[in-house]
């Protein structure tokens, strides 16, 4: 099996494409396929030149922290839960996130997410719910792993610098679900942020790895 | 206003940098990554609490006593005490910072069974409890950050402590954006960098866990505790990339364990141990199923389909996904994987190492889990821990001056540059990687003296190939000049494991298959002179 890989030694460099031949095992993942790739021997593409390691991230290994974004076969995915097995055709293509800025192959810079949350002030500060709590959205909303795989999908989302996609929404839901004095500031700046631009694609619903139904914090907040 | 750098941002981590900025203190939040990517998200079970109106019977003192007892009596009665008391206070606070617990039909919090504990007393959400925590911290943090009390430094990796004459004075980090060595100087220096996870490769946890902070500071003069105590969970299912974790809670909501013998199911825990076998400490139920040297399995099928996809969705979704097994029809096979290191950087009770204004917090620190930890207890002890030594680190005076690093700056800075100059043919990956293989083979559930013997001999080997390499110039720095640090800390384990000639708890040697009360005490050890010094801790200068 083939696989090729968009690659970038530096975050100024050019990307340019390099494909491995992968002969492991086939239940593994696109994250275990990088693993056997990098350290199963010396690493060498496909016409047995060596060339260096691939950068990319990893943490948990189980879809639960979000390190691991990437596109895989055209699709944004987290790699340790995407299994080659699962994947159409004969060869794997992957490629980092586009939305973000490369910093190293697969590797991106995603912090303009915590970035914006900063800036907008997103935190609850004093703990102040308004009447019957809804914790199972509560609960969905606050799994969010800010892995950035809703803003690479988004037709709405380009570089995070007006909208701020589907990430953000959830986590204006959340603090306005619990403080009910900061609902209207946060209501000015999910509109100016994402609901005033949101195109209702839902897209952001379709790779969540957490399911999030981000259209239920969409409608509770378009509420207020 | 006081400066405090914590390396790590974990929940530990967190709640120390919440609890010192609540209390003005400035803090300096260090981590390669954002702390969505930290271990403590894979935390599943829950948290243990005694509540007002607790579980009929329950108590405080209830908690404490089981605790000490899963302990194997080695964690500290003054340090359990301040744990279990200040667990109420806890959960209150998460709760204010908005953590979503599970929720029964009049609206408070819910509390599942654990192993080893007399009665019903962990407080969980779902089956994600870390990660509902991590997101509620998350938003804390934030709200500090506004107020320009915590700032965050990302993408940067710890390197070493700036120590002079048995006190810190700040860390040398490693800014992975410039590749450059930077020098930060403060009034303290607390790491909450997680457990030793690298000497086992891929354990449960993140891959990003490695030991290398507290191998580093044991090089720096540093004493690291009990050691030789790493947890195997009980319960993980094998997938090609690793051991998952399948929670605890699996058994708390009363699934069963068994193995086949002539079609036929043994359940091996409740035929030794009665009905509550299934839910004995972590310690015994590893150690029984390596006895029966037969393919365990875990059923819930009985629970039936409605209540797994209440009480157990994460462990349903997580069998399917990686093994495409259906927990509602079919037993889970499972077996036991190393989970968690109950020993660390040895702290005193305000959570000080043995280098003054040098703290330790979370699972890198050994304090209240002796020979074993209890499920329900870490998340405590993160949070707690965190809390201790912001109070402590506040209630001090400022330093005044600071001495002069910028010798030792240079140092770091000329090898770092020596090892990245050339190409290594003997990557650091492989050595990880042999690092771990030797660990799993001869620091396995159960250990001999000829086993850790042999341990010994090959990190020995790879210590003196270590020292001789080039750095692998398509890694990160931060893995190359890591790999001194790890291996050293996995040397000290070994040795600790060796020195105790006795079993108990987790620690268990077929050579030495009884517990001595002689040995009830910790082992303490420390860097001398490039070898370990070990001994026990019978004067209790840990416990105070």
């Amino acid at each position: 099996m083939k696989v090729k890989i968009l690659r970038q030694q530096f975050p100024s460099s050019e990307p340019y494409w390099e494909i491995f031949e992968y002969d492991g095992p086939e239940n593994n993942s696109v994250a275990g396929v990088l693993d056997y790739i990098n350290y199963h021997d010396d690493i060498a593409d496909i016409t047995g030149r060596k060339t260096t390691r691939i950068g990319w991230e990893c943490s948990c290994l189980q879809g639960i922290c979000g390190s691991c974004a990437m596109v895989i076969n055209g699709r944004p995915a987290l790699a340790c839960e995407t299994f080659v097995k699962d994947l159409k055709g004969k060869d794997i293509e992957i490629r980092p996130l586009q939305k973000f800025p490369v910093i190293k192959d697969l590797i991106t810079d995603r912090s303009s997410i915590q970035e914006n949350l900063m800036k907008t002030n997103i935190y609850i500060g004093e703990y102040q719910p308004s009447g019957e709590e809804e914790h199972l959205h509560q609960y969905t909303a606050a799994k969010c792993l800010k892995c950035g795989l809703c803003l690479e999908v988004c037709p709405n989302y380009v570089d995070g610098r007006t909208f701020y996609g589907a990430a953000f929404a959830n986590d204006c839901y959340l603090v306005s679900a619990r403080n009910h004095t900061k609902a209207k500031e946060i209501g000015k700046v999910y509109d100016a942020h994402f609901g005033n631009a949101c195109s209702k694609s839902l897209s952001c619903m379709d790779v969540c790895p957490m399911n999030i139904p981000t259209i239920a914090s969409v409608a509770r907040l378009n509420r207020k | 206003m006081k400066d405090v750098i914590v390396i790590g941002s974990g929940i530990a981590g967190m709640s120390c940098a919440v609890r010192c900025a609540q209390m003005g203190v400035h803090v300096t939040l260090v981590s390669p990554f954002p702390s969505e990517r930290s271990q403590s998200v894979m935390a599943a079970g829950g948290i243990n609490a005694v509540l007002p109106e607790p579980e009929e019977g329950d108590s405080i003192a209830s908690h404490i006593a089981d605790t000490l007892k899963g302990s194997g009596y080695l964690a500290g009665e003054k340090a359990v005490t301040g744990l279990c008391e200040g667990a109420g206070g806890i959960i209150a606070f998460l709760e204010r910072i908005g953590t979503v617990f599970s929720r029964d039909a009049s609206g408070r919090p819910m509390r599942r069974a654990f192993g080893g504990q007399s009665h019903k007393r962990t407080y969980y959400c779902g089956a994600s409890t870390g990660k509902q925590i991590v997101s509620a911290l998350v938003m804390e943090v934030r709200r500090f950050e506004a107020a320009g009390l915590i700032e965050r430094k990302l993408r940067c990796c710890f390197h070493s402590a700036l120590i002079r004459d048995g006190a810190c004075y700040g860390a040398l980090l490693f800014d992975e954006t410039s590749w450059q060595l930077i020098s930060l100087c403060a009034d303290a220096l607390v790491i909450a960098t997680g457990g030793q996870n690298a000497l086992f490769g891929k354990t449960t946890g993140s891959t990003q866990c490695d030991g290398y902070a507290a191998g580093r500071l044991f090089m720096q003069g540093a004493v690291l505790k009990n050691l030789e105590f790493i947890q195997y969970h009980p319960t993980t299912l094998e997938t090609p990339q690793k051991k998952m974790l399948v929670s605890e809670a699996a058994r708390g909501e009363g699934g069963r364990l068994f193995y086949l013998e002539n079609g036929r199911r043994v359940y091996f825990m409740e035929d030794k141990f009665g009905p509550g076998g299934n839910l004995m400490t972590r310690d015994v139920v590893s150690r029984e199923i390596c006895r029966t040297g037969k393919e365990v399995f875990l059923d819930v099928s009985f629970l039936g389909r409605k209540a797994i996809d209440e009480r157990l969705p994460e462990v349903r979704d997580l069998c399917a996904r990686y093994r495409g097994i259906d927990i509602a029809k079919d037993p889970i096979p499972v077996v036991p994987s190393v989970h968690f290191f109950m020993g660390g950087l040895a702290v005193h009770l305000n959570h000080e190492t043995s280098i003054r204004d040098l703290f330790a917090i979370g699972e890198c620190a050994s304090m209240y889990h002796g020979a074993n930890r209890l499920g329900g207890n870490s998340l405590l002890a993160a949070l707690y821990s965190g809390f201790v030594a912001a109070e402590e680190i506040a209630a001090r005076p400022g330093k005044e001056s600071w001495p002069d690093f910028s010798g030792d700056l240079k140092r770091e800075e000329a090898a770092l540059k020596l090892g990245m100059s050339s190409e290594s043919s003997f990557p650091v990956m492989y050595i990880r990687d042999m690092l771990a293989e030797t660990m799993r083979d001869h620091l396995g559930i159960v250990r001999s003296e000829e086993s850790l013997a042999k341990g010994l001999e090959e990190i020995d080997y790879y210590l003196s190939v270590a020292e001789r390499i080039r750095y692998d110039s398509s890694v990160l720095p931060y893995f190359n000049y890591s790999i001194t640090g790890i291996l050293t800390i996995a040397r000290a384990t070994l040795q600790c494991a060796r020195a105790r000639t006795e079993s108990r708890g987790a620690h268990i040697r077929s050579d030495y298959p009884e517990t001595d009360p002689g040995r009830q005490f910790a082992t303490l050890v420390s860097f001398d002179q490039g070898g370990c010094r070990v001994w026990l801790d019978k004067e209790h200068i840990y416990e105070s």
